[in-house]
């Protein structure tokens, strides 16, 4: 006897990314919503295959961007004109020309660091769970494309799934993520 | 279907003419249709690749990598060596000194960031433009620029003189006064410029990582490397609900990155142009610096290639065609180089300025003429070699341009450095500068500090991007069996 998990879904590989385009165009249209596609490398094309929309990441640049410019000015502001206003022959205090360099750095910083995180972040929190990497060996970071479709999905029914991926044209198609347990249960 | 593609029956380099393929009669109305050389020989399985680059990080490593570590080794005990004396009895020990008062230490400054940002332009400013070639070199590009950055981050530290306090230069709350550093000035801006220079390479080079360490973790037999390699990915499992926040989040990366490496040497430049001496205080300063720094780069990326590829047998995947690639920039950058010298020039004559006019003839026909013209012959005549396709298309003749361009380049630097400041306004304070036995040590010590980190780097970690080359191969080529 086997029971379901969390992490139970049907996986099932194709060899190109066009074929795995094309899947995922059918999985879409067959009105699943929580199906994922694995590869080796971005596939250019699955985003709108797979129905996704365009990542929300480059907002939180921007606010992250915006953080560094105000961090800046204000450290600047602060230290220059405020705290401890040095007297360089009579110039302003407040000498925003040289406080730009400084600025700028200080953008791409919060920018760019920030944005790695937040991606790295968004990517795990989108990632629909899956039993560990080396117990299933998708074999994703080699050479397989390959679809996963969960059990979450409102519309998965674990016999008409794993012919629904057969249909497809994928090989290899199983059930993973089970547990087993004794059968008189 | 699988051997359709012209693209299967490429082995290597003798099969690649740095010309488009031509497939007579392919075109969509019955004439001949051109395509791009593959960027990826040998009829290469997606699997393959996997096992073409990961494999040195999996085995003991070979003769010729403890020999290669032995010397880089020595020379970073070079380093050691200089560093602790130059601590112990101050900076005297160097030729530092009135009136050079900028010595090796802002020469090898200058020099090692200008090497980083061949890396970072091949990393971000080709993936915007969208040279798939790229693929082939970025990450060892990159990880070069990462450990240009460590050796050139030594240098204004040492010549603090008293590194212990270092940590004076970033600006936080203290019991000094409060006396915090002052933003107007450029080697403030300069601290900032390196400092994110660094981290975001540094960032850039990781997230890049994470899908090959995905791929080494796959591979990994032992549970300890398994669990290792699956905390440094994240648990990336590549899923293209990932890719799509990574996607953007590396274009974003790239963008900064671009603007980024323009500004660091630019600011680099700021600590010569906004002072007043005769031959730094010119306008042509920043963007000199920049092609400088690309040039200087990708005449280090070359030689490291040159080797690399060599040694780990990755000619499948680092072409002729790669390198004749970066010989063409080599070849602009050089040329543009050159027109800055000339420029330079011309400015000094027809400015009218009496002390830039002194100072430009001082550094061609002064005392250090023979620096001038090592830098000139290096820099602006050698890499005309390759107007000639043969010529860039030799290993042999590559390798050596980009090494004598790497001297010429250093000594770019050496003579902006010295021959400002060793005859200013005042004859009585006029001199020369010697480097001593200490200069030497830590120059060449620097250069041991670059390859002992690199040669780690290409044991432990994919020297090529494993998923950005997949994405560049010919599917019907690469697909997987089974």
């Amino acid at each position: 006897m086997k029971f379901p998990t969390a992490k139970t879904g049907v996986l099932g590989h194709f060899m190109t990314p066009d074929e795995a385009l094309q899947a995922a165009r059918q999985i879409r249209d067959s009105q699943y919503s929580q199906f994922d596609v694995l590869t080796p490398f971005p596939v250019h094309g699955m985003d709108a295959a797979m129905g996704l929309r365009r990542s929300w990441v480059p907002w939180a640049t921007l606010v992250l961007v915006f953080l560094g410019i105000v961090s800046a000015q204000a450290l600047m502001n602060y230290v220059m004109v405020i705290d401890w206003p040095m007297n360089f022959g009579g110039k302003p205090f407040f000498a925003w020309p040289s406080f730009i360099p400084i600025t700028f750095e200080l953008m791409v910083l919060f920018g760019a660091i920030g944005t790695a995180i937040v991606a790295i972040w968004a990517g795990k929190r989108d990632t629909i769970p899956q039993p560990p990497a080396m117990e299933i060996e998708t074999g994703a970071s080699v050479d397989r494309f390959v679809v996963w479709i969960p059990a979450s999905d409102p519309k998965f029914v674990s016999g008409e799934v794993v012919s629904f991926v057969e249909s497809l044209g994928a090989s290899g198609v199983r059930l993973v993520g089970v547990k087993e347990g004794p059968d008189a249960q | 279907m699988t051997s359709s593609s012209p693209y299967a029956t490429v082995m290597d380099d003798g099969q690649l003419t740095g010309r488009p393929i031509v497939l007579p009669g392919a075109g969509p109305f019955g004439g001949d249709q051109e395509i791009d050389e593959p960027l990826v020989t040998g009829g290469k399985k997606y699997a393959q690749v996997d096992q073409d680059i990961c494999a040195h990080t999996e085995q003991f490593p070979t003769g010729r990598w403890w020999i290669a570590f032995a010397i880089a080794m020595a020379f970073l005990s070079l380093l050691g060596f200089g560093v602790l004396n130059l601590v112990y009895s101050g900076v005297g020990v160097v030729g530092t000194n009135s009136p050079v008062g900028w010595g090796t230490f802002i020469v090898n400054f200058v020099f090692w960031i200008g090497i980083g940002h061949a890396g970072t332009l091949i990393s971000a400013v080709l993936f915007l433009f969208r040279q798939r070639w790229r693929t082939g070199i970025n990450r060892a590009a990159e990880a070069m620029t990462l450990f240009a950055v460590a050796c050139a981050g030594i240098f204004p530290l040492l010549h603090l003189g008293r590194i212990w306090f270092a940590y004076w230069l970033f600006p936080y709350p203290n019991d000094r006064g409060p006396l915090w550093i002052n933003f107007n000035s450029a080697l403030s801006w300069d601290i900032f410029a390196i400092s994110t220079y660094g981290l975001v390479s540094l960032t850039f080079w990781y997230v890049g990582l994470l899908p090959d360490l995905a791929t080494l973790r796959d591979r990994a037999t032992h549970p300890w490397r398994r669990r290792l390699y699956h905390v440094m990915s994240f648990g990336w499992n590549g899923s293209n609900r990932a890719w799509r926040h990574y996607e953007l989040a590396y274009l974003i990366l790239a963008g900064f990155a671009t603007p980024l490496v323009f500004s660091v040497h630019t600011v680099v430049s700021f600590d010569f142009c906004t002072s007043v001496m005769p031959g730094w205080h010119t306008t042509i300063f920043p963007p000199y610096f920049v092609i400088g720094a690309i040039f200087s780069g990708f005449a280090m990326v070359i030689t490291l290639m040159s080797v690399m590829r060599g040694v780990f047998k990755l000619k499948n995947y680092i072409t002729i065609n790669h390198m004749e690639s970066m010989a063409k920039i080599l070849l602009l950058t050089g040329m543009l180089v050159g027109l800055a010298y000339i420029t330079e020039f011309f400015m000094a004559w027809y400015s009218g300025s009496e002390w830039e006019g002194f100072v430009f003839r001082n550094r061609a026909f002064g005392p250090y003429s023979w620096a001038y013209f090592t830098m000139f012959i290096c820099n602006v005549i050698v890499p005309q070699f390759f107007w000639f396709k043969k010529l860039r298309r030799s290993p042999w003749v590559l390798f050596i341009v980009a090494a004598l361009v790497n001297v010429g380049m250093w000594f770019e630097r050496y003579v902006i450095v010295i021959t400002s400041m060793h005859r200013d306004f005042l004859p009585s304070s006029w001199g020369m500068f010697e480097m001593t036995f200490f200069d030497w040590s830590i120059l060449l010590g620097s250069f041991g500090l670059f390859f002992t980190l690199f040669l780690l780097f290409v044991r432990l970690l994919p020297v090529i991007a494993i998923s950005e080359v997949k994405g560049v191969m010919d599917p019907n080529v690469a697909r997987g069996e089974g």
